[in-house]
């Protein structure tokens, strides 16, 4: 379809720009040689959106590059390929890697080339590992992640940064190293790692059963999933924007597109097994999430908790395992990342000014900020699921698909979907509203021209998407059709 | 009997070489004393050693020395032996530096260098136990001398004091093994003891098992598997850094190159049992210790004894296959702790403090990237060399199909967790914090290429692990 590895070149575009910028070792030029490449990245992948084929007889995955025999003795090959669900990531991922180093522009004073290049290595190991077509690549870059992320937090975070540094890499490794021993195990039974290759084995149910638990073990963290979702409050809140953004747009998806690239296809029977459990997981993180989010006087602390009861919506939408679940997951997957990196950015915004993330020192920004007020307000009312903005249609998709399985699951969304916009409004009203704090007097609170520039991106999607939801969906339809077992409903 | 042709010399020559270099040092020693010649020479005659070591290989395996033979050239011996010559010439070319600060006197240093890895060499290639006990101990009375040879340094004289009694305690250990061996099988050499072993099965033969157990102790020793480990800490921190890499990498290979060779022939499976509980000891007490300490010469030390247990999994998974993978991941072990010890050297006194490496991103940013490399291949993570050498070694594990075994293999993965935590801690010290020191002296040249040969085989390792699996071949 196209003459040059599309793929490969936007995946190791961002690695050779963190190259670049460590050679040069210039403050000044790493932010241009960071923007250059992240924009360098997402231009080169927009032959990808225009030339997928879409129609229901096209290959699900296509633009593959392919080096065989890359490691002959395992019979791993190099591939890298798109299809449908993976398509809607690598685009956020480049989009993000762009408002990352425009949200970072004036906030990161130290160490500047070393975190342009953490960040794009990140960037590197994000699209790498939602464009791996085997399962080896998937691992590497699964845990190429953490290091980029461990430093950006550790180094640029805030105070308890190092703790959370920790927190993050603990939680995170030992998820990981199941799913190496998983890994191994099916190289070792099936002698590839090829995601299609493994998807038409048939293997044993109680070697399934054990395969689901150790790749869960990974996932589960990574979605977070209730119980194992404590890493996420403190890794969110001590990193810089830029990394908080990477962490709730990209990272968090990461769990959720290992189940649906490894669990759903591979182990069907497994996912049956552990259905029931799964749901009521997804649904306590949906709802306990969303009441522990109230409490929250920390505004990072409080987004960070809210992608724990938005993430339980994904997973609950996967495992309801029906065609309206599980595509209206994955668009509240891309919905999340757009919405809570806006978020972020929105409160790193603010606290550069500040240097304050406590609810009870904001009040009455409104007359101060006018235009940062309302694009905080769209994302508010985008993150609550308004009708006409994105997450209206995912959530809607996620609770009718909920729905169909059990009346009990929807209604327990529908009860989060109301906290939401609880803590969202009450959020809203207490940083924006009422009387101006006297803390911020004479304080320049509106946006800067730049700041503008990384909103309004985010703020376009969140429209496009709410409006005309199917621009993500059309892709969808295919790859899920081909996921879910034969004789789902549709 | 003819004991030895002039052929069977020809098996010897990689040793030969090391021997002659050795010679030509001491003899020449008041001529070149503290030129840099002394190391060129070293480091030629290593690269020698190891050409000849891949030549040696060209035709089938061959044996020598004698009937039963004490001598072979296989694959297996082979490997460990260009191993064994690369750790010497990075050792070589790191020890430029510290030498000269410590008033040693180069000559003797490289030539005791040269006659510990002789030693080595011919423990890889041992096919009698008597052979196998004279050739490790020939690098370990060197290794001794290397570990004391600041003799100005109280440290370094308790270092090497410590290493010696526990070290000639573990050699009459080893010896005592091979006696008893010899006293029921008749034979020193491996394959007869081995047979008889079959035949008479080790299970009703108490002396047989006492034999087992203390031969293992004993190699145990020299890798620094837990609980025979208590040497290495003080050792590495009281030598000077180059010999502490020297012991932690040449010295390691070697004592798994005889591990390897003894287990496979003759005691497999009876020393499985022995050899997962010293796996899992040394996994876990060497990173939880190392967790711990604030001398990098200490960290890096309980990190080997760490690394040591991870290498042993391969024997205990007893296949061709583990084998092959305890061969691998000894190869890549060597190197990305040669590029550790390579950063300390290269820092100078700094580098032997934890708190040295405060804002050393800032400082020296190469560096930094090179430690933060080697650091991340320590832990196993990909698409570095230490992440294949985890992943293969695993992989022997788990494809044995026994449950206790891939018990084991979750063991080892889930304290990888806890080692990732020793070595990304330095990360984040070389990153995060603010640099309290001047900055480090210029890394010589020869320690810079050094770092630079471990750093090429640390990534093309991790990129493309199939380029070294050819030459990995198990006996």
């Amino acid at each position: 379809m196209t003459a040059y590895p599309i793929l490969t070149v936007i995946t190791f575009l961002p690695l050779l720009g963190a190259a670049v910028i460590m050679v040069i070792a210039s403050e000044r030029l790493a932010r241009w040689i960071a923007l250059a490449t992240t924009l360098a990245t997402l231009a080169v992948s927009v032959p990808l959106y225009l030339k997928f084929d879409k129609t229901p007889g096209a290959p699900a995955l296509q633009f593959i590059d392919k080096y065989e025999d890359w490691i002959e003795i395992w019979n791993i090959d190099y591939e890298l390929g798109v299809d449908g669900i993976s398509l809607p990531f690598i685009f956020l991922a480049s989009v993000l890697s762009v408002l990352c180093v425009g949200a970072s522009w004036t906030a990161i004073r130290t160490r500047v080339p070393e975190f342009y290049a953490a960040l794009l290595v990140a960037e590197t190991a994000m699209i790498g590992l939602f464009a791996a077509a085997n399962l080896f690549l998937f691992y590497i870059f699964w845990e190429l992640m953490v290091v980029p992320i461990f430093l950006l937090i550790g180094v640029w975070g805030g105070p308890g940064r190092v703790y959370a540094a920790f927190k993050f890499l603990l939680f995170t490794l030992t998820g990981s190293v199941f799913m190496l021993v998983g890994m191994i195990a099916l190289l070792l039974i099936c002698e590839t790692l090829d995601f299609r290759a493994l998807a038409k084995e048939t293997l044993e149910p109680g070697f399934q059963a054990w395969l689901f638990v150790a790749f869960l073990a990974a996932f589960a963290v990574k979605v977070p999933m209730f119980p194992v979702h404590t890493w996420l409050p403190d890794a969110h809140t001590e990193a810089p924007t830029a990394g908080s953004m990477i962490l709730a747009g990209i990272l968090l998806k990461m769990g959720a597109y290992g189940l649906l690239r490894v669990s759903l296809p591979i182990l069907p029977q497994a996912v049956q097994l552990f259905l029931q459990p799964m749901l009521v997981i997804s649904a306590i993180a949906i709802v306990y999430g969303a009441y522990v989010t109230l409490a929250q006087t920390d505004m990072k602390r409080l987004i960070a908790f809210s992608s724990v009861s938005h993430m339980g919506f994904v997973t609950l939408g996967i495992f309801t395992l029906n065609t309206s679940g599980v595509e209206g997951a994955i668009l509240q997957m891309v919905n999340h990342g757009i919405i809570s990196a806006a978020l972020f950015l929105c409160v790193g915004i603010i606290y550069e000014r500040t240097h304050s993330r406590e609810i009870k020192d904001y009040g009455g920004v409104a007359k101060a900020a006018p235009a940062y007020c309302t694009f905080l307000a769209l994302f508010c009312l985008a993150s609550a699921g308004f009708p006409g903005l994105n997450s209206f249609v995912g959530e809607f998709l996620i609770i009718s698909g909920a729905f169909q399985t059990t009346a009990w699951l929807g209604s327990m969304a529908i009860w989060g979907v109301a906290l939401g916009t609880t803590y969202l409004a009450w959020l809203y009203y207490r940083v924006v509203m009422g009387k101006m704090n006297p803390g911020l007097a004479g304080l320049q609170l509106e946006l800067n021209a730049r700041e503008l520039a990384t909103l309004v991106p985010l703020a376009i999607l969140a429209l496009c998407l709410g409006l005309y939801p199917e621009c993500v969906l059309s892709y969808l339809h295919v790859p899920v059709a081909e996921l879910l077992p034969s004789g789902a409903t549709p | 009997m003819k004991f030895a042709d002039m052929g069977d010399l020809a098996l010897i020559i990689p040793e030969l070489i090391l021997v002659g270099a050795a010679l030509a040092l001491i003899l020449a020693a008041r001529r070149i004393q503290n030129t840099p010649l002394v190391a060129a020479a070293t480091v030629f005659a290593a690269l020698a050693a190891a050409l000849v070591s891949v030549w040696l290989l060209s035709d089938a395996p061959k044996t020598g020395f004698g009937i039963p033979p004490m001598i072979t050239v296989d694959g297996y011996s082979q490997f460990f032996k260009v191993l064994i010559a690369s750790a010497l010439a990075l050792t070589a070319l790191l020890s430029t530096k510290r030498i000269e600060a410590l008033q040693v006197r180069s000559a003797e240093y490289y030539a005791l260098l040269l006659l510990a890895s002789t030693g080595m060499m011919f423990a890889a290639s041992a096919l009698d136990l008597l052979t196998l006990y004279l050739g490790l101990e020939l690098a370990t009375l060197c290794s001794y001398i290397l570990v004391g040879i600041t003799v100005e340094r109280p440290r370094s004289n308790e270092a090497a004091i410590k290493y010696f009694l526990l070290g000639s305690f573990a050699s009459a250990l080893l010896l005592y093994g091979i006696a008893l061996a010899y006293g029921v099988t008749g034979a020193t050499d491996i394959s007869a003891v081995a047979s008889s072993l079959t035949s008479s099965g080790p299970e009703n033969n108490l002396i047989l098992l006492a034999a087992i157990g203390l031969l293992a102790a004993g190699l145990a020793f020299k890798i620094s598997a837990v609980p025979f480990h208590a040497w290495a800490p003080d050792a590495y921190q009281g030598a000077s850094a180059p010999v502490a890499a020297f012991l932690a990498t040449a010295s390691k290979a070697a004592g798994l190159a005889a591990l390897g060779r003894v287990c496979l022939v003759a005691f497999g499976l009876e020393a499985r049992v022995l050899f997962a509980v010293l796996a899992v000891l040394s996994m876990f007490v060497g990173s939880i210790i190392a967790l711990t300490q604030t001398d990098m010469k200490r960290l890096l030390a309980y990190s080997s004894i760490s690394h040591a247990g991870y290498a042993l999994l391969g024997f205990i998974a007893a296949t061709r296959d583990g084998t092959e993978a305890t061969m691998t991941y000894a190869f890549f072990y060597v190197f990305m702790t040669l590029g550790a010890f390579g950063v300390v050297i290269a820092l100078g006194e700094r580098g032997e403090r934890l708190d040295g490496y405060h804002g050393l991103a800032v400082q020296r940013r190469g560096t930094a990237a090179l430690m933060l490399l080697f650091l991340l291949s320590l832990s196993g993570i990909p698409p570095t060399a230490g992440f294949v050498a985890k992943f293969v070694v695993i992989t022997s594990l788990l494809r044995t199909g026994h449950l206790a075994l891939v018990l084991l293999a979750v063991l080892a993965v889930v304290c990888s967790v806890i080692s990732a935590f020793v070595y990304l801690r330095v990360a984040l010290l070389m990153y995060m914090k603010e640099p309290q020191e001047a900055e480090p002296s210029r890394c010589p040249p020869a320690v810079a290429a050094a770092l630079v040969v471990a750093a090429l085989v640390t990534v093309i390792g991790g990129l493309l692990p199939g380029s070294l699996m050819l030459w990995v071949v198990a006996p």
